[in-house]
């Protein structure tokens, strides 16, 4: 089985993903993919503690967290994978983790990023990065919170 | 697909849902307008609206439009959001305006019920309450109508009102680039100015005109749609105005309405029935602190101890970060520090955009730090637009992250080794856990709470509980008050303390604070005193009376009053609040439930059973209107006229 929900957002666990997904879902674990974070001692606790009591969270960087993604995905455990960047999910997707579907949850914009949807914005390098997950397979679709609709990142990428 | 409003996983309502909204206020303010002007004054049962009527002004107008604007700005100290722009405090402003204060606490209370389970945050607005409250309430006043039938208007008008927000967060995303701009050139009250006024000048052309023109044409619209609708659906909205509630109650219950503290719930609403509403909500609130302090010391065993000491390599590493830790070069003074939260707390949501939320906020917010640090134009310009990216989080507990990150900038400056990417990664590692914290803390708890106790003192009441009038009940304006200030205390203290905590002592405040479990226990206690007051508050403001009668030895009298209340009184509203917290536990849309319930209400104040008589002074006649619909907006409708009939 797969997993219920791979969401790129760069805010990682907020209430959005506490209060909104991990109910919506009944997800029991969530596993956060980022170099940054799982270098960070302090980071990796705070998020550690910012998830509801009884649901463990788990901070990777990419290797081990394509390890840990492919010995999950082969179990019936509902988990929420977390990841920053359309590159971290890249390199999931390459490392051999099954991946259907990822979610755009969060993506702030800035100088030098388009806006796609909402609160959903994206480099010209992220761009690249979603269209490879596509062509290797994985959709890739903007649902920001639980109840909305999802909406394909093609009907949005006009510009390819 | 479902679409649902309040809550952290609140939904987007976006400009679809939003024309829904318009289209329902519309047809319902409008619609009927038509006709009454075609037919004239005599086109309907006028005596629907007797009560005295308030001709708004253009000045008064102009007021309330300004008080619309306000209650969405940053100028009251950042506490507009917490305190204008709730209904009751609008309720009681606009009376203020209109000169009926009393009157305009009382509707500005009803308006705020269905509005208790609201939430805005990361970007997502249910309904836009401000507009419900500063127009329904000017409408309601204006046109004498009472509190139950402008909560069905002022609803409508709360979903037109998305339509404002969302053009605001499209545009202000232009602004956010002007400060990109300002940035390039190092200007550091440049990007001061692009966060405040290009928004606010469009929030305020925005706010104002819909506003000033539904609040001087708005009333008369309604009085002549009323004056032409039969008199059934203006009982049919009277009886809406007692069934809403139950969704706002219902959208509230579902943070706190779970585990252990349900039976609270329960208790309250008992309470409040038992003692026919004679017992003070403060009293009510008062019991559930008590509770409340007996449930974490007796009930709650399974409580969350985090007690691991930090790592002594983290306590090593936390001093030797320390700010204390830096020897000579810039210090940040206090006055530096209390500049910068002020700046935020004023001004975080000034130019509040799709792109960046509250990103050019955090520029501003820093800009007295960056003064002080930076020198050199060019650390000048990248300090501005390290800080001008993407940024959201609670803005008042949150505010550790300012502190954190504000601590790490005077290291920096200092020579520290601090690269913009450990500044980056702290800030948005911190910024969605706070802000899932801060948000249930600050808005699903301690705001629902207060605001509840506020709109009992208010005095606030459904009026199918009473006779059909309200000329003696009136409005305590001490509610609105006493809650703005409670609130506004709670959140600049939250606020202030986290922002200095987290400059102190910073990472170690965080950690300490999570794994104390002291969040744990506050929202805990504040679930079950919450459940005590909203439990009271649905026994005051949710009312269901069922019109048919039974015939039961002879006599005939009301199913309701009769048979189940005194069963257990308040059963029916008891039961329909359950149901919708079910309902939307069930992932059914609230807005949906709204529609449901507003369509059943009208069509089951229909004259089924009978003639409509009104307009006729014969008690008789007037009792079998009463008993000819299925619902009815007065209570249970009384004993038949003739003495012989009764028991």
């Amino acid at each position: 089985m797969s997993f219920r929900l791979v969401r790129i957002d760069d805010r990682l666990i907020h209430g959005q993903v506490v209060a909104g997904w991990l109910r919506a879902l009944g997800a029991e674990r969530i596993v956060i993919v980022d170099d940054d974070m799982a270098r960070d001692e302090f980071l990796r606790e705070v998020l550690t503690l910012a998830a509801p009591q009884g649901v463990p969270v788990e901070v990777f960087d990419l290797a081990h967290g394509a390890a840990r993604c492919i010995e999950l995905a082969s179990t019936p455990e509902p988990v929420i994978v977390l990841a920053r960047s359309p590159r971290t999910v890249v390199g999931l997707r390459q490392a051999g983790v099954p991946i259907e579907v990822v979610d755009l949850g969060g993506m702030g914009g800035g100088p030098g990023r388009r806006r796609l949807h909402k609160t959903i914005s994206v480099s010209p390098d992220e761009l690249a990065d979603l269209r490879e997950l596509e062509r290797l397979g994985t959709r890739v679709e903007i649902q920001i919170v639980a109840d909305d609709r999802p909406i394909p990142f093609q009907s949005l990428d006009s510009s390819r | 697909m479902s679409r649902r409003w309040g809550g952290l996983e609140r939904s987007h309502m976006h400009r679809k849902s939003a024309a829904v909204g318009a289209a329902l206020a519309l047809a319902m303010l409008l619609a009927a307008a038509l006709p009454a002007t075609a037919l004239g004054a005599s086109g309907g049962s006028g005596a629907a609206i007797d009560a005295h009527k308030i001709t708004v002004s253009v000045w008064q107008a102009a007021l309330i439009a300004i008080g619309y604007y306000l209650a969405n700005s940053p100028w009251l100290f950042g506490l507009a959001f917490f305190t204008l722009y709730r209904p009751l405090v609008a309720g009681f402003l606009v009376g203020l305006i209109l000169g009926d204060p009393a009157q305009g606490t009382l509707i500005g209370a009803a308006i705020n019920v269905p509005y208790l389970g609201f939430i805005s945050a990361g970007g997502n607005l249910p309904a836009d309450a401000s507009l419900a409250g500063w127009v329904g309430t000017t409408i309601a006043l204006a046109s004498g109508l009472d509190p139950t039938k402008a909560v069905a208007i002022a609803f409508g008008l709360g979903l037109l009102g998305t339509i404002i927000f969302y053009g605001r967060m499209a545009v202000d995303s232009i602004f956010a680039h002007w400060a990109d701009a300002r940035a390039e050139k190092a200007d550091i009250a440049g990007v001061a100015f692009m966060n405040v006024v290009p928004g606010q000048a469009f929030l305020f052309v925005v706010s104002f005109v819909p506003v000033f023109l539904l609040a001087l044409n708005g009333p008369s619209a309604v009085q002549d749609a009323l004056n032409a609708l039969p008199i059934w659906t203006v009982n049919g909205l009277v009886i809406a105005g007692g069934i809403l509630p139950a969704i706002g109650i219902a959208l509230n219950m579902r943070f706190i309405f779970r585990g252990s503290a349900i039976p609270y719930f329960f208790i309250g609403y008992i309470l409040m029935t038992a003692t026919h509403g004679s017992i003070s909500l403060v009293v009510v609130a008062a019991l559930g602190l008590a509770l409340a302090y007996l449930h974490l010391s007796f009930v709650r065993r399974d409580a969350p101890v985090r007690t691991e000491t930090v790592p002594e390599r983290e306590q090593a590493a936390e001093a030797a970060a320390a700010p204390a830790g830096v020897g000579s070069g810039v210090r940040l003074t206090r006055g530096d520090l209390v500049k910068s939260w002020v700046l935020w707390t004023f001004f975080a949501h000034a130019n509040y955009s799709y792109e960046r939320l509250q990103g050019t906020g955090f520029a501003h917010a820093m800009t007295p730090i960056i003064r002080r640090l930076y020198t050199s134009e060019d650390e000048i310009r990248a300090a501005l637009k390290r800080h001008l990216v993407f940024f959201n989080t609670e803005p008042n507990f949150g505010n550790v992250v300012h502190g954190t990150v504000i601590a790490m900038e005077e290291q920096r400056a200092n020579g520290a080794a601090i690269d913009d990417d450990a500044i980056n990664s702290v800030k948005s590692g911190l910024m969605g856990p706070m802000a899932g914290i801060g948000d249930t803390l600050s808005q699903s708890a301690l705001t629902p709470i207060l605001l509840a106790l506020g709109i009992g003192i208010a005095g606030g009441k459904a009026s199918g509980t009473a006779v059909p009038t309200l000329a003696g009940v009136t409005g305590n304006p001490l509610g609105p008050i006493i809650y703005v200030a409670l609130i506004s205390v709670v959140i600049v203290t939250i606020g202030y303390t986290a922002w200095m905590q987290g400059y102190s002592r910073g990472r170690s405040f965080v950690t300490e604070i999570l794994r104390s479990g002291t969040i744990d226990r506050v929202l805990i206690g504040a679930g079950v005193m919450g459940n005590m007051v909203l439990g009271a508050l649905a026994a005051s403001f949710v009312v269901v009376n069922l019109a048919p009668t039974v015939t039961i030895a002879g006599a005939q009298m009301n199913l309701q009053a009769a048979v189940l209340d005194p069963l257990f009184p308040g059963a029916l509203a008891l039961g329909l609040v359950v149901v919708t917290w079910w309902l939307l536990r069930r992932r059914v849309s609230p807005l949906a439930l709204l529609a449901v319930y507003l369509v059943v209400s009208i069509v089951a104040a229909y004259p089924f059973f009978g003639p409509d008589h009104t307009s006729s002074s014969d008690p008789a006649a007037q009792y079998q209107v009463c008993t000819s619909a299925l619902l009815h907006p007065y209570y249970a409708c009384g004993a038949p006229p003739a003495p012989s009939t009764q028991p």
